[in-house]
């Protein structure tokens, strides 16, 4: 079941991709671009998605802003995987127990919501820092997790006969590096990408986050709140391309913990 | 005349387009002990597991419990004869996450179909009842914190709490030392006397069977090739199947061996007076001196936690002694850093009758290459040609190389650890229970094993083993531990004929098969 539900999900993240990639091409109009049509207009044969407060195309303009909001996942899971995941797993055969520290930090930090690091981090640089803010927010829980992962592989029974034997720890770590690559990396990408979503979105929603022309689908969202009680489509759309994104990630972790990294 | 407990009749099992049992037939009356004997495979876990209600695939036959009507085998619900299964400890039959105790407790109180405080009480009783069973506090652990002879007290009191009237013992005592397995077979006897049950036992050795006695069914391809008492099996055996499982019995033991002179060649291990932080705290000046020349072999005898291991640990600078040195390949392993006590390793093979020591995610081939990759600047193919040999000596050439090794079995991952140490060349092999839990065929190849890989590649052997008859085929002398201390030293045919503790005598006594 869990094998079916995971193709499921990397199958809805290709399609997403392409639509993605082809985004300039799917969409009738350009990003942002006004007086399509008249303001708040009804999904209908000509406008799917409807139109907004100032009349632009709603489904093109998804199709951007999910465009936007992929890339900068994207960006804010790479920097989780690195700075957390990749860091986390290395960390504990840091010589000297150097890592015990790193671990310790990023358990303290891993204790404080993502949302509130990311933007204490935009604050301290710009908005136009905010994936690689939020895949930084991320990191501490993605850290925890890879070092624990890590520590119980190192101190596991066949690494201990390894050491017996005379195989140095570069060996083993690369031996564990590979096999956790190849076993766990979908997956643990997977789970960072809903993750930095979720993050990225609620940071975007709330203003920190990505700024016009380049609209994400969480300032969709926000945009959307002084004409929602008149007009659903404008946040409905976009909060269902959202919502589709993070289940299609969520289900290809295998629903395991989606909203930790 | 005994009340007959069940009669099996005409069972055939087919699992995967093969037959595991053949048309077999049984009966076993109240009181009566059957054991089946034969390599795995042989149909005995087929047998336990229609009995254990789990009867799988493709199955004919009828089961017939005490006076009831038969019954298909493959309709068996809830049998109208009070059954328990006792597994063995490897077979890891309870759950990682909660305790011992209480998983116990709630099987004895479904079968009972009593409260639970009854069944903890009855629990209790049980392991009163048991000499040299954990009081039922031990038992608030989870399986993982607990010793493995514990856990087997453990197993074996709670089927005795359930009153059972027939006792499927599935190769219950495997994995065991013989001194805990002994007692824990002659446990089982007492209890079967006080309450009556019958027992069918599924062996791999025989060994269980001579404890165990009764009737001993040796079984093949799901079928019986012979049966009779043990004592008469292990002499006059009838059957050609039989008599090549009682000569793989026999070449696993000293007979079999070739001695070598010890003491021969430089000194490739030597301990000067070594105190183990991890044993129990001793006189001073109790420490352990000996010295392991290249090509010698001593075995390390005694009971689980006598200290043995931590012993090892420490003379491979594992872990730091509480006092005294030890020198290795004649470096002095307690001056050394830990980069410098890798490189002295290298030249340590280890082979251990535990199954995790390999990690289960490397494939076949890379597995037997890593120490030549990791040691070594040779080419691809010189690194090919050492690993190909090495499979090839140890018969699993002919599996595929990217074959992972999660995926083999106990035996073979056994071969493959000889392989990997084969490359290697060591002048030292730390060699922990190497047959546990084999077969008797797998025990003959992996003595034979062993011996052709010291014969060839000339190491030193170091054996740790609870086993007197593994340390008899591997070595020529022994230390008898007991509680971290060294209570008898010397050559093993000295110890073994006149041995002066009672621990040794203990250790010796549970190996021996009875005279006929």
């Amino acid at each position: 079941m869990r094998a079916i539900l995971r193709a499921f999900g990397f199958a809805g993240l290709g399609v997403i991709a392409v639509i993605v990639g082809l985004n300039n091409v799917l969409a009738r109009l350009p990003a942002d671009t006004p007086h399509a049509g008249d303001a708040l207009s009804p999904p209908s044969p000509q406008f799917p998605f409807g139109t907004d407060l100032f009349g632009r195309d709603v489904a093109s303009e998804v199709l951007h802003g999910l465009a936007v909001t992929v890339g900068h996942a994207g960006v804010a899971m790479l920097v989780t995987i690195v700075m957390g995941g990749a860091l986390g797993f290395v960390a504990v055969r840091f010589p000297l127990r150097a890592g015990t520290p790193l671990r310790w930090l990023a358990g303290v930090l891993g204790s404080v919501p993502p949302l509130f690091l990311a933007i204490l981090m935009i604050g301290l640089t710009s908005r136009d820092f905010a994936a690689e803010a939020a895949g930084l927010a991320a990191a501490p829980l993605a850290f925890t997790r890879a070092f624990d992962r890590s520590r119980s592989l190192a101190r596991s029974r066949h690494s201990e006969f390894a050491r017996a034997t005379g195989i140095p720890m570069t060996t083993l770590l690369r031996r564990d590096l590979i096999y956790e690559i190849r076993d766990n990396f979908l997956s643990t990408a997977a789970r960072s990408l809903a993750a930095v979503t979720i993050t990225l979105a609620t940071v975007s929603f709330f203003g920190f986050g990505a700024s016009p022309p380049r609209r994400d689908l969480g300032l969709m969202i926000a945009a959307a709140r002084e004409s929602y009680f008149d007009a659903w489509w404008t946040a409905a759309f976009p909060a269902l391309a959202l919502m589709a994104f993070i289940l299609c990630a969520r289900l290809a972790a295998s629903l395991d913990e989606g909203e930790q990294p | 005349m005994s009340e007959r407990r069940l009669a099996i009749s005409e069972l055939t099992v087919a699992a995967a387009g093969r037959a595991e049992l053949d048309c077999f037939s049984l009966a076993i009356d109240a009181g009566e002990t059957v054991v089946l004997l034969g390599e795995a495979g042989c149909g005995k876990e087929a047998v336990m597991r229609v009995l254990a209600g789990a009867p799988g695939e493709a199955v004919s036959g009828t089961l017939q419990y005490g006076g009831a009507q038969p019954e298909r085998a493959v309709k068996i619900g809830r049998t109208p004869l009070r059954t328990v299964y006792l597994p063995s400890v490897p077979a890891q039959p309870l759950s990682p996450h909660a305790s011992v105790a209480s998983q116990l407790i709630r099987a004895i109180a479904r079968k009972l179909g009593a409260p639970r405080a009854t069944a903890r009480a009855e629990f209790a009783l049980a392991l009163e009842r048991l000499e040299g069973a954990p009081p039922l506090s031990a038992f608030d652990k989870t399986p993982a914190a607990l010793p493995r002879e514990s856990l087997a007290w453990g197993l074996f009191a709670a089927a005795f709490a359930q009153t059972p009237e027939l006792v499927l013992a599935d190769h219950a005592l495997s994995g065991l030392a013989p001194t805990q397995a002994r007692q824990l077979a002659r446990a089982l006897l007492a209890e079967q006397k006080r309450q009556g049950f019958a027992i069918l036992y599924a062996a791999m050795n025989t060994q269980v069977a001579a404890w165990l006695g009764g009737r001993v069914l040796v079984m093949r391809h799901g079928k019986i090739v012979e049966e009779g008492p043990i004592a008469r099996l292990a002499t006059a055996q009838a059957h050609a199947y039989t008599q090549t499982f009682f000569k793989a019995v026999a070449s696993a033991s000293p007979a079999y061996g070739a001695p070598r002179a010890s003491g021969r060649g430089q000194p490739v291990l030597q301990a000067y007076g070594v105190e183990c932080a991890r044993a129990s705290a001793k006189r001073p000046g109790d420490g352990l001196t000996f010295e392991l020349r290249r090509g010698a072999s001593l075995a390390l005898l005694g009971e689980d936690g006598s200290g043995r291991s931590a012993l090892v640990r420490v003379l491979l600078g594992l872990d730091r002694p509480r006092a005294g040195r030890v020198v290795l390949d004649a470096v002095d392993v307690g001056i050394l850093a830990e980069k410098m006590l890798l490189r002295l390793r290298r030249r340590v093979a280890m082979i251990a009758g535990a199954d995790d020591l390999l990690d289960p995610r490397m494939t076949l081939w890379d597995t037997v290459s890593e120490p030549l990759r990791a040691h070594l600047k040779l080419s691809r193919e010189l690194v090919a040609n050492y690993r190909d040999s090495a499979l090839k000596r140890v018969g699993l050439a002919s599996l595929p190389g990217d074959c992972a090794v999660r995926d083999l079995s106990a035996f073979d991952k056994r071969r493959l650890q000889v392989a990997r140490a084969i490359v290697g060349a060591p002048l030292l092999a730390v060699i922990d229970e190497p047959l546990r839990g084999l077969d008797a065929f797998a025990q003959s190849v992996m003595c034979d094993l062993l011996r052709n890989f010291r014969a060839q590649e000339g190491p030193a052997f170091l054996v740790i083993t609870s086993d007197f008859a593994v340390a008899q085929a591997l070595c020529e002398e022994a230390m008898v531990f007991k509680d971290g201390r060294v209570i008898e030293r010397g050559l093993l045919a000295d110890l073994v004929r006149a041995p002066k503790e009672a621990q040794t005598k203990a250790l010796i006594e549970a190996t021996l098969l009875p005279s006929p």
